[in-house]
């Protein structure tokens, strides 16, 4: 393993970080609050290509790696997660599967406008029957010569209200049980394709869960994915890829609570010193910190191996497991550190915590991490 | 249009305080591992220079005097899509004063080839010097207008916009031109764009030695200062809560205006 970042690498991080600073965490207050989708912020993010890391320019992306793509979502996630999950389900869920199963012509139509920021893209798996258990894909896709009738309802999906495109899992035949089912890729106004339902959250308040339903939603075979069955496979595939992800937004979330609570700790006076000089909360400060480190390692090992062309799929689930219960403990941490503060809403530390704990649950709840790392191990 | 940049690498001036330090014999900042950024007018330049070449084309080159990693401010340039970058980079250059500085960035202006226009920041922003601008214009035997927020031309001429108390000059200027740069909401700097990045990374960038530039060595180095920074030291800062109680917010603004009125705050 070697983390010497790159020149590239170093300025993103650079970038992000100014980004993050300056237009993010004044308004990561007023998103959480409000519950609005942070449309100026992510227009801007979209420009400055961070709608698109790891996609080649030629498609509208910034061409970057995997690597570059973590350490910025690491730092647009400690600013505000749902600027991070908003960012996140864009490049890992949408443009990934795009650029890696679709043809050049899907690639100019479908990933070249999400990539460059203009347009955005959501990933639609979950259904109300099928979440830890996404094979059982009740939605269907029925062929109708050229075209395929979609039919079903998708659940909690990220980006579900902004988005001008969707990848959609539906089975062609139950019967055939994962191997069934396929991937479109389908654009908004789509008849049939609506937004039923808004979801309100405990965190990522600014990013959009909605519940999609597709009535006789009629697309065409040039929008499939890969080959008919080949679906399954597309979604996990880029499951490998959006756990790093998630991994990365984990531990920028840790990362704030980490520095808001070490901040705090050094200026709230109690018993005539700051609560920092306390060893309980020093100790803490050290666990959340080391926690920390080690989950960005297990996070940015995940990147490199996916950058080096390697399988990752222990390796992310590793990373992502980690990295977000790390996100809850120091979260949990910070609001102690914080006090009867750290319960009000007037300070950051209980949005941290109120966003760290989607970080255990989407993408692959934690339990559903363990039994793939240990599938891998035990197979 | 060729616009020279000069910028420099300086601490993070947003760093928190308690980080700041002083090295009592060379009577200079730390650096130890704290981030460091380019200086915040020299910031406001770089943009000045990729908006004229936005309107009028031509190219824009960094050029930065500092140790070798302040490659790293020359990169940040060159992600906000600078066309080249140039650096200075020898460890005896860095101990001279602001003259054998000047002296040095002229002799690379000159080696780079006298452009359009050479822009630097008004105020450096960590020794707070003001002379920049003057002295290279000085040392090229150019004109130079400074605290200058927008640069433009026309019929072949430079009209920039010159901030004074209360309001600006319009100045014309022949080329070739310096400019000393004051930050405005017209130059607010921009966020590299992460395939300018791609790009900047992979640049090559020189780094010239006092062997590549032709220095006159009576002018530089620490033996050359004539300026010496006697003593430096860090303000002492106290800080004080006071809360003021009141009914109404009425009359808590009162209160709050005859204690600020009381303090000479106001
Ligand atoms: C805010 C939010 C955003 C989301 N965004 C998206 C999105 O953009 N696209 C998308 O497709 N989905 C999305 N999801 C769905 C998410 O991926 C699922 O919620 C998740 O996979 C869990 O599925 P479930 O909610 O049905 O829980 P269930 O699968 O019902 O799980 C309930 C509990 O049982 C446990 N469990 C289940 N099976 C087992 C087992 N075999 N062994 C042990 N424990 C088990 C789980 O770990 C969990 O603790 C989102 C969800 C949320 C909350």
């Amino acid at each position: 393993m070697d983390f010497e970042l790159t020149e590239e690498q170093r300025l993103f991080q650079e970038t992000a970080q100014q980004v993050a600073e300056k237009e993010i965490t004044p308004i990561a207050e007023r998103v959480d609050e409000s519950g609005q989708f942070p449309r100026e912020t992510i227009a801007q993010l979209g420009e400055l290509g961070f709608m698109g890391v790891a996609v080649p320019q030629e498609y509208g992306g910034a061409g970057a790696d995997t690597v570059c793509y973590v350490l910025a979502l690491e730092e647009i996630s400690r600013a505000c997660a749902s600027h991070g999950v908003i960012m996140s389900v864009n490049n890992s869920l949408y443009c990934e599967p795009v650029l890696r199963f679709g043809m050049e012509e899907q690639k100019r139509r479908f990933l070249a406008p999400v990539a460059s920021g203009k347009s955005m893209g959501c990933f639609c798996l979950s259904e109300p029957g099928a979440g830890s258990d996404a094979a059982n894909q009740q939605t269907t896709a029925r062929r109708e010569g050229d075209w395929y009738v979609l039919n079903g309802t998708k659940n909690f999906i990220t980006n579900g209200n902004e988005a001008d495109y969707a990848i959609v899992f539906a089975t062609v035949n139950k019967a055939l049980k994962h191997k069934g089912i396929c991937a479109f890729a389908v654009e908004r106004g789509t008849p049939g394709f609506t937004v039923a339902h808004l979801e309100k959250k405990l965190g990522i308040r600014g990013s959009s869960c909605a519940q999609l339903t597709f009535d006789n939603c009629r697309v065409s075979a040039e929008n499939l994915l890969g080959k008919e069955g080949e679906g399954f496979k597309i979604a996990l595939a880029t499951l490998d890829g959006g756990r790093i992800g998630i991994a990365a937004q984990a531990v920028g979330i840790a990362r704030a609570a980490l520095e808001a609570s070490r901040d705090y700790s050094k200026q709230r006076i109690q018993f005539g010193k700051p609560i920092a000089a306390n060893q309980a909360i020093q100790f803490m400060l050290a666990d959340m910190a080391t926690e920390i480190d080690a989950a960005r390692l297990l996070t940015l090992n995940a990147a490199l191996l996916k950058d080096r062309g390697l399988r990752h799929t222990k390796e992310s689930s590793m990373a992502k497991l980690y990295a977000s219960e790390v996100a809850m403990r120091a979260s949990i941490k910070g609001v102690q550190i914080f006090g009867g503060y750290g319960y009000m809403m007037d300070y950051p530390a209980q949005r941290f915590m109120r966003d760290a704990k989607i970080t255990e649950i989407y993408e692959g709840t934690s339990e559903v991490q363990r039994m793939v790392i240990a599938s891998a191990l035990l197979s | 249009m060729h616009t020279i940049v000069c910028i420099k690498q300086i601490i993070d001036p947003e760093i928190p305080a308690d980080q700041f330090k002083l090295d009592a014999s060379t009577k200079r900042q730390v650096r130890g591992g704290l981030s460091l950024v380019i200086s915040a007018y020299d910031q406001n330049a770089l943009e000045v220079a990729l908006q004229l070449r936005e309107k009028v084309g031509g190219k824009v080159t960094a050029l930065c005097l500092g140790e070798s990693g302040a490659m790293g401010a020359i990169k940040t340039a060159l992600g906000m899509a600078v066309d080249e970058g140039v650096l200075v980079s020898d460890p005896p250059l860095l101990e001279s004063d602001p003259f054998g500085v000047v002296h040095i960035l002229a002799k690379a202006i000159q080696k780079i080839g006298v452009p359009d226009l050479v822009l630097t920041g008004c105020v450096s922003g960590d020794t707070g010097d003001k002379v920049m601008g003057p002295l290279i214009a000085e040392e090229l035997g150019l004109p130079c207008v400074t605290f200058v927020s927008k640069v433009e031309v026309k019929d072949g001429k430079a009209l920039v916009r010159r901030i004074v108390e209360d309001g600006y000059e319009l100045v014309e200027a022949a080329f070739p031109l310096v400019v000393s740069i004051i930050s405005d909401d017209s130059n607010v700097p921009r966020y590299s764009k992460l395939k300018d990045i791609m790009v900047a990374a992979k640049k090559q960038v020189p780094t010239w030695k006092t062997a590549d530039l032709g220095l006159d060595g009576e002018r530089v180095g620490a033996g050359a200062a004539r300026l010496q920074m006697r003593d430096v030291s860090i303000p002492e800062r106290d800080s004080k809560c006071e809360i003021l109680d009141g009914e109404t917010p009425e009359e808590r603004a009162e209160r709050l205006a005859l204690r600020l009125r009381e303090l000479k705050v106001i």
